[in-house]
């Protein structure tokens, strides 16, 4: 009997405790922001959405072999000969065209693994977080900025060069073949 | 006697020799909200009594370890991240000592304690989800939001230093992926004073409540023997009263530096190994969580974070076993290399599926309210346990 009376004031004295955790805390200030009113600074590290300065990017395609869950797919076009695309920012010359730079944020896990690779610097995240859309396909995001006619004009071109050099790399071969011999008789040379 | 007109009963009346009871079959889940995740608990029961209980995992199984064995050695840890997502860090932490210790790496000083730091600032996270959600199991709702308030705190340091909330893929083979912002340490030093008294306010609200300890002590106990012979773990192990904590039995990373206490149950509210007892080794851990992060961060040292991260990681051919303590227990990676840049194998022993497995073991008996006890108690994230 004493037992049961005891354990109800237990009860009521230590919800009386807690009550008073309660109490103390409707005199503090929320900590909740009301969100699309209120938007939190985030930290420049955020890992939120992808972004690709396509006039850095040289098309090293270490990004997309970085990738866990292969999102990039980068396509290339080697540039002609007398072709300048210019240099990148931290003075990489640009050798190749990137004709396509897509990156599926939906399948993106934002890990981050493919923005420590780049020699350039050229892709990173962003704390940009609202990128919702209605439809899965547009998660699709695409960098590249070739319209698609120079897209097949580039390929092209690229083609009809490949078949020229077929031709060529026979002799080629041979050239180089003898360049490296003249080279390690030049070592040999030199060493001695 | 007049005889009524009215006809004599044709039926007699019967007794039935005993009331007909069935066992009944009911399947808790997987969408039940007090199984932590997508969990189905196959009950038997003889009215609110159960006979049985078989945890049916695999609702959510994502093939880890046959994915591991496809990409490159790197490329796993953001998937680590994905076992115990409550706790990505220490995950992250299993794996990498793992594959250093395969490739006879030595790791920067200041890596190392940034390490430590995070690794316990998650296990703090950890632990808070566990506490609430518990009392959230129990009929508190209170503390549930008050835990997150104090969590969040701790994910927005993650923030800062790792760009991540949740999933980090912070720390890596060699080190860690970013050093520590300006300002950071302080913020943590910041964070442990705030938080000390407010473990103190948890106690008030939950810990010590009466209502609180009538549903949880001499509940669902488990005896040190069938503790240990199921290959329960962590805090549900040390409730049982057994002084098991790799960090100081097995010490990895730089943990034997440092001074701190393992908590062991010891029964104050009724038996050891009760749920009470789990539940109070848990919060007690995060006061000897905070004591590891102001010894690590008293002796950060400076230097670059990331100067010992290779560029190219070769693992040797060789297998290695790796283990260590996340806030849920024993975490394992059984590593195999054949000297190639992907793994061979990456076999997880998970911590939350072995201690799951002891269900069946103390649950005949209880009622089904008590149940929700003690999986709440045993604290397990189904990402582990499917993997
Ligand atoms: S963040 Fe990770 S998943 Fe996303 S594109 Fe980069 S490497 Fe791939
Ligand atoms: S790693 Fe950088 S430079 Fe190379 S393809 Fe990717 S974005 Fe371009």
């Amino acid at each position: 009997m004493r037992q049961y009376f005891k354990n109800i004031y237990e009860a009521i004295a230590t919800i009386l405790v807690g009550m008073g955790v309660t109490w103390r805390h409707l005199f503090t200030r929320a900590v909740t922001v009301q969100y699309p009113h209120v938007k939190r600074e985030l930290p420049e590290r955020s890992r939120m959405q992808l972004f690709v300065e396509m006039d850095d990017c040289i098309g090293c395609m270490a990004c997309q072999r970085a990738c866990p869950v292969d999102c990039i797919d980068i396509k290339t076009v080697r540039a002609g000969k007398e072709e300048d695309l210019g240099e990148t920012s931290n003075g990489q010359k640009k050798r190749l065209h990137v004709v396509q730079f897509n990156i599926d944020m939906g399948k993106c896990c934002y890990c981050s693994d493919c923005v420590f690779p780049c020699p350039t610097g050229a892709i990173r995240m962003t704390p940009e977080y609202e990128f919702t859309t209605y439809d899965r396909s547009s998660l699709l995001f695409k960098f590249a900025t070739y319209t698609p006619e120079q897209i097949s004009e580039l390929q092209e071109r690229e083609r009809k060069e490949k078949e020229a050099q077929a031709a060529a790399r026979a002799a080629k071969l041979k050239a180089a073949e003898e360049a490296k011999k003249a080279a390690a008789k030049n070592d040999e040379t030199k060493s001695e | 006697m007049k005889k009524s007109n009215i006809p004599e009963s044709q039926f007699e009346l019967q007794v039935p020799e005993s009331l007909k009871t069935e066992e009944m079959t009911i399947s808790m889940g997987p969408q039940h909200p007090s199984t932590h995740g997508v969990l189905q608990v196959i009950l038997k029961t003889d009215g609110e009594i159960i006979n049985s209980a078989k945890p049916q995992i695999g609702y959510l199984h994502r093939c880890f370890e046959k994915h591991a064995e496809n990409i490159t050695w790197h490329q796993v840890i953001p998937f680590t991240d994905r076992l115990d997502y409550i706790a990505s860090m220490n995950n992250n932490l299993g794996y990498v000592i793992g594959i250093e210790r395969m490739m006879n790496l030595e790791v920067n000083e200041r890596a190392e304690h940034l390490r430590v730091v995070v690794s316990e600032l998650n296990r703090i996270a950890s632990h808070l989800i566990a506490l609430g959600t518990y009392g959230l199991d129990i009929g508190a709702f209170t503390p549930f939001l008050y835990v997150f308030r104090d969590r969040e705190k701790i994910l927005d340091l993650f923030e800062e230093i790792s760009g991540a909330r949740l999933l980090y893929n912070y720390i890596w083979v060699g080190g860690v992926a970013y050093d520590a912002p300006e300002g950071w340490r302080e913020k943590v030093l910041e964070f442990c004073d705030y938080f000390e008294p407010k473990i103190k306010e948890y106690n008030d609200i939950l810990t010590y409540n009466k209502i609180f300890i009538e549903r949880t002590a001499n509940v669902g106990v488990i005896p040190a023997e069938v503790g240990i012979s199921y290959g329960v773990s962590g805090p549900s192990l040390r409730g049982s009263g057994v002084n098991f904590d790799l960090r100081k039995d097995d010490p990895y990373s730089i943990y034997d530096r440092f001074d701190f206490n393992v908590v062991v149950g010891k029964g104050e509210m009724g038996t050891v190994g009760d749920t009470w007892d789990r539940y109070w080794v848990r919060v007690d851990e995060m006061v000897e969580s905070v004591k590891i992060i102001r010894q690590a961060l008293e002796n950060l040292p400076e230097g670059d974070a990331k100067e010992t991260v290779p560029r190219n990681i070769k693992v040797p051919a060789g297998e290695y076993y790796m283990r260590t303590e996340t806030p849920r227990g024993e975490l394992g990676f059984y590593i195999i290399s054949d000297g190639s840049k992907m793994p061979n194998r990456v076999k997880v022993r998970s911590p939350a599926f072995c201690n799951l497995s002891v269900l069946q073991a103390i649950a005949p008996g209880v009622m089904i309210a008590d149940l929700v006890a003690i999986i709440g108690s045993l604290d397990i994230v189904l990402g582990e346990v499917d993997r």
